[in-house]
């Protein structure tokens, strides 16, 4: 007899132990997955931040293209908007906002005198970057999501995300018009 | 996937313990050759060996830094390397950015130090900074980066400690046996010598010969494999393999020696800085694999995956067996690869303007005064120049310094 | 970087975003390896025209003159020379690492008009240390 008990009793912790290091890892992945989203939301600040300043240095030399640079701040502005809707949204606003300032810098090439301003080449690196580092922290997240997802589905530790609502993660896509398969601005 | 890397290395656990084992067997020979004591040889060999790893866990970073003669950088001194690091640890999910530190020299080499991702530290040296553009930085900082993230520094830190143990053991072992063969054999535990003792020191012999042999031998296997591990990881950051194979290559290319090396730091550089110019690195004797093989790893890879960087080692190898932990690779999805920021790209500046944006950032770090000439000189005068007027030599105007 | 020749501090002098070592006080200049290759490439010419090892790899010349310790390696320097009528003597790092000219010899170089046709790499180096130093005594 003792030695059934002890037999349950160990299977007892050992499902206990497994519970806890299950739902400590799904928790451990959806915080990550949290907090590369918000990896994103800072880049994505740091690019609406920069816009204003990228209009008024480009109105000083190119101030008749204000078809593109209304295009932009409108994007800009909509992309503002968008903030806190949702992931859906978010991404169509964001790369909305993506392919504008694609057709500003593409207008930029016409102007020596721009594309040899201090102010401009900086903001232009500074652009570019965080351009790449909203891809990058996408990737990221969506690698999160990925790991995060495929847990909540998988068996055992399926039955423990519906127990606890671990609800699915969304997927962050950025559809850039034209250019889907390239998250970097070419100049 | 992140998780899995972490987790697998059980290859590279074997290997450590096989060096451990070497220096184990070292202290137990010491011991019984010259103490009589196999016991007291083992722990003479551990606590040199905790000595040893305790200054380097604490105090490695600050002291591979200091030979290296970096100089620390902030965001403001070089706006594109931060930016390229910026990127590189959001790729990685690192939680903290790394300091940034810029080496004099104009060979081309990088390094990352730090012995948690929490504290660590890039390296590159101004030569790197001028010759590479911006994709090949940033393959070559993904690839420091990678050695943060997988813990490469750490370990190589502490293979590097244990092969540094067992080479100074084996040393004084040596001139110990001279010594004593020399003052007649003081030892009791022969009863005047015999057989047994000569067997005794042919097998004392042949071990310190040995050991630091095998523990070079094996510390170079771990310290390779990390590299390709690095490789594949600074192409999945980047997406872009072609970066770090365009990077490699120029280094490859670049005659100048580094000034500044370090043998212990030699597997956390980007290539052996130690690497001797026209001579093939054999396969055994290097911390890392030969460039011209990693570069067509990277450039046969079909995406930016681990398991695309497995297949394109195994089509360069023919059947060579796999190079990544298979955890890493069955986590790993269907990755692309970007395309590339043109290099005639506005916005990019040429070697010649990436040379002057290094240079003038060295001379401002050494407190040189700039003088901007009317003419469009530029004169940089060093802080302990005993003049109080300059005279621009090209078009003849005084300056007061 | 101390003067080879007087030992003093030296200034360095950018001209089209090469930089040149200079001496504000004997007026001598020495010309990094690093900043001839930059120089050199700027030009567009294909390596093999335009090599710098053509400029840094003369023949050593032999010379009565006294041997000066290169800045950068602190080894003796060889004196090789460069330029057509009058060719000049001046000193070259044997390890590579760029040449010196002393006053004298810049004085004596930028007399000389290369022909703009064919400039090999001397040519181009002569033709840059006119330009930079116009202004001379």
């Amino acid at each position: 007899m003792a030695v059934v008990g002890i037999v349950i009793g160990a299977a007892v912790v050992l499902l206990v132990i497994g519970i806890v290091v299950t739902y400590n890892g799904l928790v451990r992945l959806r915080n990550q997955m949290q907090n590369a989203w918000s990896q994103i939301d800072v880049q994505l600040k740091r690019r609406h931040d920069l816009i204003p300043n990228l209009i008024e240095t480009v109105k000083g030399y190119a101030s008749h293209e204000r078809g593109t640079l209304e295009a932009v701040t409108n994007a800009r502005n909509m992309a503002q908007g968008a903030v806190g809707k949702g992931v859906g949204a978010q991404s169509k606003a964001e790369g909305a906002l993506s392919g504008a300032l694609m057709g500003l810098f593409a207008v930029a090439e016409a102007y020596p005198d721009l594309k040899a301003n201090q102010n401009f080449l900086a903001l232009q690196e500074e652009l570019t970057s965080t351009e790449n580092k909203i891809a990058f922290s996408r990737q990221f997240y969506n690698d999160s999501v990925l790991g995060y997802n495929n847990k909540t589905q998988m068996f055992p530790s399926n039955i423990l995300a519906n127990m606890f609502s671990f609800s699915e993660g969304e997927f962050f896509e950025i559809e850039v018009p034209k250019e889907r398969e390239v998250p970097k601005v070419s100049f | 996937m992140w998780e899995q890397i972490r987790g697998n290395r059980t290859k590279t656990m074997v290997l450590v313990a096989a060096m451990a084992g070497v220096l184990l067997g070292i202290g137990y020979a010491i011991g019984f050759l010259f103490f009589g004591s196999p016991i007291g040889g083992l722990f003479i060999a551990l606590i040199i060996w905790g000595v040893m790893t305790l200054v380097a866990y604490f105090k490695g970073d600050n002291i591979f830094l200091s030979i290296s003669r970096a100089r620390k950088i902030e965001r403001d001194d070089h706006p594109r390397l931060y930016n390229i690091v910026e990127e590189m640890k959001i790729a990685s999910g690192l939680e903290y950015m790394p300091a940034i530190y810029i080496i004099d020299d104009p060979a081309m080499n990088a390094f990352a130090t730090g012995r948690d991702p929490k504290k660590a530290a890039v390296a590159v040296t101004s030569g790197l900074l001028q010759k590479l553009n911006r994709d090949e930085l940033q393959g070559v900082i993904g690839h420091e980066i990678a050695h943060v993230k997988n813990r490469d520094v750490l370990l190589m830190t502490m293979c590097g400690v244990l092969l540094g143990t067992i080479v100074m053991i084996s040393y004084y072992m040596t001139h110990m046996m001279f010594w004593s063969s020399m003052s007649g054999g003081r030892r009791s535990s022969g009863g005047g010598g015999g057989p047994a003792m000569i067997v005794v020191l042919i097998v004392g012999i042949v071990l310190m010969i040995l050991a630091p042999i095998l523990a070079r031998l094996i510390y170079y296997a771990i310290s390779r494999k990390r590299e390709y591990l690095a490789d594949a990881t600074s192409a999945q950051y980047t997406r872009y393999p072609e970066g770090l194979a365009s990077a490699l290559e120029k280094l490859a290319g670049s005659t100048v020696p580094l000034q500044s090396a370090n043998q212990a730091l030699a597997p956390m550089y980007i290539t052996n800085p130690f690497r001797k110019k026209g001579k093939a690195a054999s396969d055994l004797s290097s911390t890392h694999p030969p460039i011209s093989e990693r570069v067509r790893i990277l450039r046969a890879m079909g995406g930016a995956s681990f398991s695309d960087y497995n297949s394109a080692y195994n089509s360069v190898h023919k059947g060579g067996g796999s190079v990544m932990p298979a955890t890493a690779l069955a986590g790993s999805g269907l990755v692309g690869i970007r395309a590339a920021s043109s290099e005639s790209a506005i916005g990019e500046p040429s070697k010649l303007e990436r040379s002057r944006e290094v240079s003038d950032l060295m001379w401002k770090k050494s407190n040189y005064k700039m003088i901007n000439c009317s003419c469009g000189t530029k004169l940089k005068v060093p802080p302990n120049i005993k003049k109080f007027t300059i005279k621009c030599p090209h078009c003849g105007t005084q300056h007061s310094v | 970087m101390k003067c080879p020749t007087c030992h003093n501090m030296m200034i360095v002098v950018e001209h089209e975003h090469v930089e040149l070592d200079y001496c504000p006080d004997c007026e001598g200049v020495w010309f990094d390896a690093g900043e001839l290759e930059l120089l050199l490439e700027t030009m567009q010419l294909q390596q093999s025209i335009l090599s710098i090892d053509s400029v840094l790899t003369s023949q050593e010349t032999k010379s009565k003159e006294k041997k000066r310790k290169c800045p950068i390696c602190h080894s003796k320097m060889k004196k090789a020379t460069v330029g057509h009528d009058p060719e000049v003597l001046i000193d070259a790092c044997s390890r590579g690492d760029g040449l010196w000219f002393d006053a004298g010899e810049v004085g004596q170089i930028i007399t000389q008009v290369p022909s703009t046709q064919d400039v090999d790499s001397q040519g181009r180096v002569i033709r840059f240390l006119g330009e930079v130093f116009q202004a001379r005594d």
